[in-house]
């Protein structure tokens, strides 16, 4: 149905998988160079070191993104999530936090010839910590076990923590490991595209093994969620995201990396697609639906409007950034000429 | 600990380090789009060799504010969820916008600082343009949600609820205009002093060198400009908060007793059990003369309002003195300062000077910092002015002690982490590392 409250929740869908589009390669280039092995692990963790560095601030502004549209198009959403969610919360910020000052210290260190290994081991553990409990997070709200009673929130601890939601941190996890080795292929060449063409294609099958383990688990855990899931749209979502995610497979194999980076995207779209779906028309399952948690119409228009204002100015800045550090990961070079052998 | 006491004591900590690096954030890219202008301008390479040597640094400290940004933001939810609930239609418009601005900064400064070898340096100058533009927006558009609670508009309350919203009301709240032109203008003054107490720390440790004079004129001549636009629009904010926010301007002033002809007490411990401040220094009538412009005006003291709707003086006034302190110990040291260049038509090499310079720079953020107490405690109890206290609009989570111990320690380790880098001694910001070296006369 296409009502305002449906569009603002739109706009918060295309935000969570922005964030796992961006923000997600970004947390998996992290988890890629905690378990950089192999002749080449230094040439790994170097190329995502550097493919990271110009576009992390930007890529986490997508978070922002998310929880500004949480309170303004759905205040009474936001207040209940953000207090039965705050300890999953408080553990990915910490994790943000530490990765991100990690990563700037490093850079820093490494522009005047320094590095700290406890700064790096830091960037890493917090890379894997961050989207894994994000993830958790995110599947609690399908869940079932955020209960309303009245307005209020019925409070415990670890209510985040089921079979159903770890599942759910370890798909999360699975997304940015699988998404920063395809998105390297294009821009790596010789053995270190190989390097990054076989991780891919192994955390993909990861990726299918930890989707799929989760029906049989919400079947038992989170039912609602289970019955929701078969319904048309959510199947068909599914569905198209196994097509596509196979479809990333094959076209990994036949080595046609720019193509596979795509249909990779569309995979990571169509699982979280699925999963958006599944839980509509709530925003959290059961307990408080899109309609429910909504502001008032005033706000929502306005929120609606400055949208595509912003879009205008944000989509061709973002082109122009992604372009300029296309190619090469080494920004000290210039643009699309490739390391040298002999240099 | 009492958990109000706890989720105070975080948002004020949290702010409180944020506030450092998101001003830093809006007064650098300012100065980096004037020195590579006058760069491309001249021709003279060794301004922009200046903006570049400020990017490392400037780096670091921008991650510190985009990571710490994003706590601020979830702290909203943690802490307030009540006060969201009820005020997230009215303040999200602000902060959506503020999301995009923030969103341009942090495009434009990564193509500023990553691509140097990959953009031509008239683009390079062309980035520092939204960055600045975008820096300074962000900043106008969150002080928007502060000045709505400060004066809660675009609303009308039925049974308890906002209806009737008129979201471009609450934007452009009253309080929004001054208090946005007056937090700008302080992050260009604090930016400024602090970017030039670095050089002069730099010029008091070794030879004074002319890459170092013309940051530090640079600097001081950013920080000046602000200054006395900082101390106009701090009137403005005054007069207003006058007719708006009565008891926050009694606070403020330390201000008892409603007369007519009232003094203004500069200093001292107001004391609220006798209603007496002591040891303050008191000018007759010049406070009526300040809020209304007229010598016998009536000023409503803290008598005029029941005490529990009213603010402490203890924790406003003090640090109102302390802005208004730190204001006039800048324009001291920039008067000084641009008296030598005069005469001398160079940057006095007197370490008097250059020491006076080095004390002053911390003040610009002392002086942003109790100014942001100022307004926060000045409000108190309210969380939105008249309509929800701080009280009513605290999480109903019990464990909010753990998260403060949880985000202090995460704010210690990041801090000891910066210093480190910072403060070692071969290669402070703005300074070079032995590898490289521009000591050379243009």
């Amino acid at each position: 149905m296409l009502t305002l409250e449906n569009l603002a929740a739109l706009a918060l869908h295309l935000g969570l998988v922005m964030y796992a589009l961006f923000g997600g390669a970004d947390f998996g280039g992290g988890i890629w160079t905690a378990l950089a092995s192999g002749p080449r692990a230094k040439e790994q963790r170097d190329g995502l070191f550097l493919a990271i560095g110009p576009v992390w601030e930007t890529n986490h502004v997508w978070l922002i993104f998310m929880v500004v549209t949480l309170f303004t198009a759905f205040p009474k959403g936001f207040s209940v999530l953000f207090t039965a969610l705050l300890v999953p919360f408080v553990i990915a910020l910490i994790g943000i936090n530490f990765r991100g000052a990690a990563f700037a210290f490093r850079h820093f260190g490494r522009e005047i010839g320094e590095d700290v290994p406890l700064v790096a081991r830091t960037f890493e553990i917090a890379s894997i910590v961050t989207p894994f409990t994000m993830g958790m997070a995110v599947t609690a709200i399908a869940s079932g076990r955020i209960v309303l009673i009245g307005n209020q929130v019925q409070l415990t601890m670890w209510g985040w923590v089921s079979p159903f939601t770890l599942v759910g941190g370890v798909v999360g996890s699975a997304i940015c490991a699988y998404l920063a080795p395809i998105y390297m292929t294009v821009r790596t060449e010789g053995a270190l595209q190989e390097d990054f063409r076989r991780r891919g294609m192994a955390t993909a099958l990861a990726l299918g093994i930890a989707t799929t383990l989760e029906v049989p688990v919400a079947m038992a855990d989170a039912p609602l969620f289970t019955a929701r899931l078969l319904r048309s749209w959510p199947l068909l979502f599914v569905s198209l995201a196994v097509v596509s995610g196979l479809t990333t497979q094959l076209l990994l194999w036949r080595r046609r990396f720019p193509a596979a980076q795509i249909m990779a995207g569309g995979t990571v779209l169509l699982t979280i697609t699925g999963f958006s779906a599944a839980l509509y028309p709530d925003l959290i399952i059961g307990q408080l639906t899109i309609a429910a948690a909504a502001a008032p119409l005033p706000a929502l228009r306005a929120f609606l409007a400055v949208l595509p204002i912003g879009a205008l100015i944000l989509v061709p800045s973002l082109v122009y950034l992604y372009r300029t550090f296309s190619g090469n990961p080494d920004f000290q070079l210039p643009h699309h000429v490739h390391k040298d052998k002999d240099a | 600990m009492d958990n109000l006491l706890a989720a105070r004591t975080l948002m004020g900590v949290s702010l409180a380090f944020h506030i450092i690096y998101a001003t830093i954030g809006i007064g650098l890219p300012l100065m980096l789009m004037i020195a590579e202008g006058i760069a491309l301008r001249t021709g003279n390479d060794l301004y922009h060799q200046l903006a570049r040597r400020w990017v490392r640094p400037a780096g670091l400290l921008f991650a510190i504010g985009a990571v710490s940004g994003t706590i601020l933001s979830f702290e909203l939810g943690f802490l307030w969820p009540r006060f969201m609930a009820f005020s997230g239609a009215l303040i999200g418009l602000a902060f959506t916008i503020e999301g995009f601005a923030f969103f341009t900064e942090a495009i434009f400064l990564a193509l500023y600082i990553y691509g140097e070898k990959r953009l031509s340096r008239r683009a390079l100058f062309l980035c520092t343009i939204p960055i600045t533009i975008a820096a300074a927006a962000s900043a106008a558009f969150v002080i928007s949600a502060n000045g709505w609670m400060n004066t809660p508009s675009g609303f009308a309350l039925i049974n308890g609820v906002p209806a009737d919203l008129h979201p471009l009301r609450a934007l452009a709240n009253p309080a929004w205009a001054h208090e946005a032109v007056h937090g700008t203008f302080a992050a260009y003054v604090a930016t400024g002093f602090a970017v030039a107490g670095v050089y002069a720390w730099s010029l008091l440790r070794r030879d004074d060198i002319p890459y170092q004079k013309q940051a530090l004129t640079l600097a001081l001549a950013v920080g000046s400009f602000f200054l006395p636009l900082m101390f106009l629009t701090g009137d403005w904010a005054a007069s207003f908060v006058a007719r708006h926010q009565k008891p926050k301007l009694a606070a403020m002033e330390a201000h008892f007793t409603t007369m007519a002809g009232a003094p203004l007490v500069i200093g001292g411990w107001p004391d609220p059990a006798s209603g007496q401040v002591r040891y303050a220094v008191k000018i007759p009538k010049l406070l009526s003369v300040l809020a209304h412009r007229d010598p016998n005006s009536v000023v409503e003291g803290l008598d005029a309002f029941p005490a529990d709707t009213a603010p402490d003086p203890r924790l406003v006034h003090p640090f109102f003195d302390l802005m208004v302190g730190s204001f006039f110990i800048m324009a001291a040291v920039s008067c000084w300062f641009w008296w030598h260049r005069w005469l001398d038509r160079d940057v006095p090499g007197e370490r008097r000077l250059v020491r006076a310079i080095l004390i002053a720079s911390p003040f610009g953020m002392i002086a942003l910092e109790s100014g942001w107490f100022v307004t926060e405690f000045g409000r108190q109890p309210w969380i939105v002015q008249r309509h929800m206290t701080v009280a009513q609009g605290v999480t109903s989570h019990p464990d909010i002690d753990l998260v403060l111990a949880a985000f202090v320690t995460v704010y210690v380790l990041m801090t000891i982490g910066l210093l480190k880098l910072l403060l070692r001694p071969a290669s402070a910001p703005g300074t070079e590392p032995p590898k490289e070296s521009f000591h050379v006369d243009p």
